[in-house]
C-alpha cells in the first residue's frame, strides 16, 4: 500500500514539472478565475452590509429618540399599527437599543469613527416596518406623520437609501459571477488539456502498464492527482491574490468621508478566511473533475 | 489453459481478422501460429490477452470465459500473461534494471520484492551485469531478453510472444528461441505468432498454420510449409 501511495506521488511530481508552461497557464488561469469567485463572494458580503437593516422587505425604518420615555414609544407603536391596510402588522418588529448597537456594528464596520460615537445607551432604537401596499407614496405620506410624533428622531424610507445600493449590488454580484464562472470553465478545460497531454507524452509507458496489468485507477490516481495540485496552487495564489486586494480595499476605503456608506463595503476577516477555504475547496475540485475527464477519456492509447 | 470456440473477430464490417477459430492449448504447451502477415496470427494474440473482443465465439483463459469478464478484472487476467513483441516496447528513459521492475512496481508489488525478484530473472535471460544500462546500449538480441525478462518476472502461467525474433539475424534469434523454450520448460504455457520458417522447423512444435484468418491446419511437431 505505501509502495503504491509513494508511486503516486512519485509519479505525481515528475508529470507535474516534466510539462511546466502548460502547467503554469493551467495554474495561472484557475487563480483568476477563482479570485473572480472570491471577489463575488467578498463583494456580497459588503453590500449586505448596507443592506442589513433593510433585510426582509422592511422599507421604512422608524428611528426612536435615545432618550424617549416607553409611553412615547407605545404611542408610536400605536401609531405605526393603526395603519393596518397599508402596513404589515405582522411583520412590524421593535429593535431595542442593544439590538440596534449590534446592527450599528456592521453598518460601521469600515468606519471605526462613527461607530466609536455609539454606545448601547445612546443609540436611537428603531420599528422597522414592512408594508402591504405597492404604492410607495402612501409609505411616504405616512412618514411623514409619523416624523412629526414626539420621541421620533427620524425616518428612513428605503426607496431613498436602499434601491440604487441594491440594484448596484445585484449587477455586480451578477457580472462577476458570471465571469468567474466562464473562467472556471476554462481552467477546467486547461486542466483537461493538460492532463491529456501530459498522458499521450506517457502512451507508452501506459500500454506497457496495462499490459502487464496495472488496473486503470493505477494508472489514472497519478494524473488526477496532478490536476489536483494544479487547481490547489491555483487556489493558493488566488487567495494570496484576494487577501491583497482585500487589504487594499479594506485600507483605501477607511479614508472615505464617514457617513458616505462606502466606508461600510469592507467585509471581516473572519469572513475573509471562510472565501479563502472556500476557494482552496473548489480549485481542488476543478483540478480533479479536469483530470479525472481526461484520466478516463485518455486512457486507451 | 487456452481455448478458443468458434472464434470470429472482424475489424469495421469488411476485414475478417479470424473467423471461425477454435483450439486448445494445454498447460505446457509450445505453440506456434504461423501464416503471413495479415492471416490473424496477432489479433488472435490480443483475442487471449482481452486487447480485443470477439464479435462470435468464446475465449477461454485458465478457466475464465475472457469475454464475460468485467472490464475491472482484465488487469488482474494479464497479470498471467506475459507479452513479448517484435519492437521489445521498452521504455527508453529507463535502465534495465527499471524497465523490469516497472512490471512489478505498477502491480504493486512491494520493493524488497524487486530487488530480489529482477536480479534472478536477469540471470535466467542472461544480462547479470547490465542491469545499469539503458535500451539503447543494448544489442537487438539483448532488448528482446530485457523484454522478455519483463514479461516472465511475474511468473505468469502463460507467455504470448508477437514475432520476438522479427528484427533479429538468425544466429540472436536461435539464442531468443532457446531462452524461450527454457521459459516453456519451468512450466509456462508459450504461444508465439512468427512468420519464420527457420526456427519453426528447428523446434518441431506445435503448428497451427492460418490463412486470411481461417485455421488450416493444426499439426503436432509441425513445420512451418
Amino acid at each position: 500500500m505505501i509502495a503504491r501511495i509513494a508511486y503516486a506521488f512519485r509519479e505525481m511530481w515528475a508529470s507535474f514539472r516534466r510539462n511546466l508552461t502548460l502547467t503554469a497557464a493551467a495554474i495561472l488561469t484557475s487563480a483568476i478565475a477563482l479570485l473572480l469567485v472570491g471577489t463575488t463572494l467578498l463583494i456580497q458580503r459588503a453590500f449586505e452590509n448596507l443592506l442589513v437593516q433593510w433585510k426582509g422587505d422592511v422599507a421604512m425604518i422608524v428611528f426612536v429618540r435615545s432618550d424617549a420615555t416607553p409611553e412615547q414609544i407605545a404611542l408610536i407603536d400605536e401609531s405605526i399599527r393603526s395603519a393596518p391596510t397599508i402596513i404589515n402588522v405582522d411583520k412590524l418588529q421593535y429593535l431595542d437599543k442593544t439590538q440596534t448597537y449590534e446592527e450599528a456594528k456592521r453598518i460601521f464596520a469600515g468606519d471605526p469613527v462613527t461607530l466609536s460615537l455609539l454606545t448601547p445607551e445612546n443609540i436611537p432604537s428603531e420599528f422597522k416596518v414592512v408594508p402591504i401596499t405597492q404604492d410607495p407614496a402612501l409609505v411616504r405620506s405616512l412618514s411623514e406623520q409619523y416624523r412629526s410624533l414626539p420621541g421620533v428622531e427620524d425616518v428612513a424610507l428605503a426607496e431613498d437609501e436602499f434601491e440604487v445600493i441594491s440594484t448596484l449590488s445585484i449587477f455586480v454580484r451578477t457580472v462577476t459571477l458570471v465571469m468567474s464562472l466562464v473562467l472556471l470553465v476554462v481552467a477546467v478545460g486547461l486542466i483537461w488539456n493538460t492532463i491529456r497531454t501530459a498522458m499521450f507524452a506517457r502512451r507508452r509507458e501506459i500500454e506497457v502498464m496495462k499490459l502487464v496489468g496495472a488496473t486503470n485507477w493505477f494508472i489514472r490516481v497519478p494524473f488526477m492527482l496532478e490536476g489536483l495540485l494544479q487547481g490547489l496552487i491555483g487556489a493558493v495564489v488566488s487567495c494570496g491574490g484576494l487577501w491583497a486586494l482585500n487589504s487594499a480595499w479594506t485600507n483605501g476605503v477607511a479614508g472615505f468621508k464617514p457617513g458616505t456608506g462606502i466606508s461600510s463595503l469592507v467585509v471581516p476577516s473572519g469572513y475573509l478566511s471562510g472565501v479563502m477555504v472556500v476557494i482552496l475547496l473548489i480549485g481542488a475540485l476543478a483540478g480533479a473533475i479536469g483530470s479525472a475527464i481526461a484520466a478516463s477519456r485518455f486512457l486507451d492509447v | 489453459m487456452i481455448r478458443l470456440e468458434n472464434v470470429t473477430k472482424r475489424y469495421g464490417s469488411e476485414t475478417v481478422a479470424v473467423r471461425d477459430a477454435s483450439f486448445d492449448v494445454a498447460k505446457g504447451d509450445f505453440v506456434f501460429l504461423v501464416g503471413p502477415s495479415g492471416s490473424g496470427k496477432s489479433t488472435i494474440l490480443r483475442l487471449i490477452n482481452r486487447q480485443e473482443r470477439p464479435e462470435r465465439g468464446d475465449v477461454w483463459v485458465a478457466g475464465q470465459n475472457v469475454n464475460d469478464l468485467p472490464d475491472s478484472r482484465v488487469p488482474f487476467l494479464r497479470r498471467n500473461m506475459g507479452n513479448v513483441f517484435q519492437d521489445y516496447k521498452l521504455l527508453t528513459g529507463k535502465t534495465v534494471f527499471e524497465n523490469i521492475a516497472f512490471a512489478l512496481e505498477v502491480i504493486g508489488k512491494p520493493r524488497h520484492v524487486i530487488a530480489r525478484q529482477v536480479p534472478i530473472v536477469l540471470d535466467l535471460v542472461g544480462l547479470a551485469g547490465k542491469e545499469d544500462r539503458f535500451p539503447n546500449q543494448l544489442s537487438g538480441g539483448e532488448q528482446q531478453r530485457v523484454s522478455i525478462a519483463r514479461a516472465f518476472v511475474n511468473r505468469p502461467l502463460i507467455l504470448l510472444a508477437d514475432e520476438p525474433t522479427g528484427n533479429l539475424d538468425p544466429a540472436t534469434g536461435e539464442g531468443i528461441m532457446s531462452l524461450l523454450d527454457e521459459i516453456n520448460q519451468t512450466g509456462t504455457t508459450v504461444v508465439m505468432a512468427t512468420h519464420d520458417h527457420r526456427v519453426v522447423n528447428a523446434m518441431r512444435r506445435r503448428v497451427i498454420q492460418l490463412d486470411r484468418g481461417v485455421i488450416v491446419r493444426d499439426q503436432e511437431r509441425g513445420v512451418y510449409e
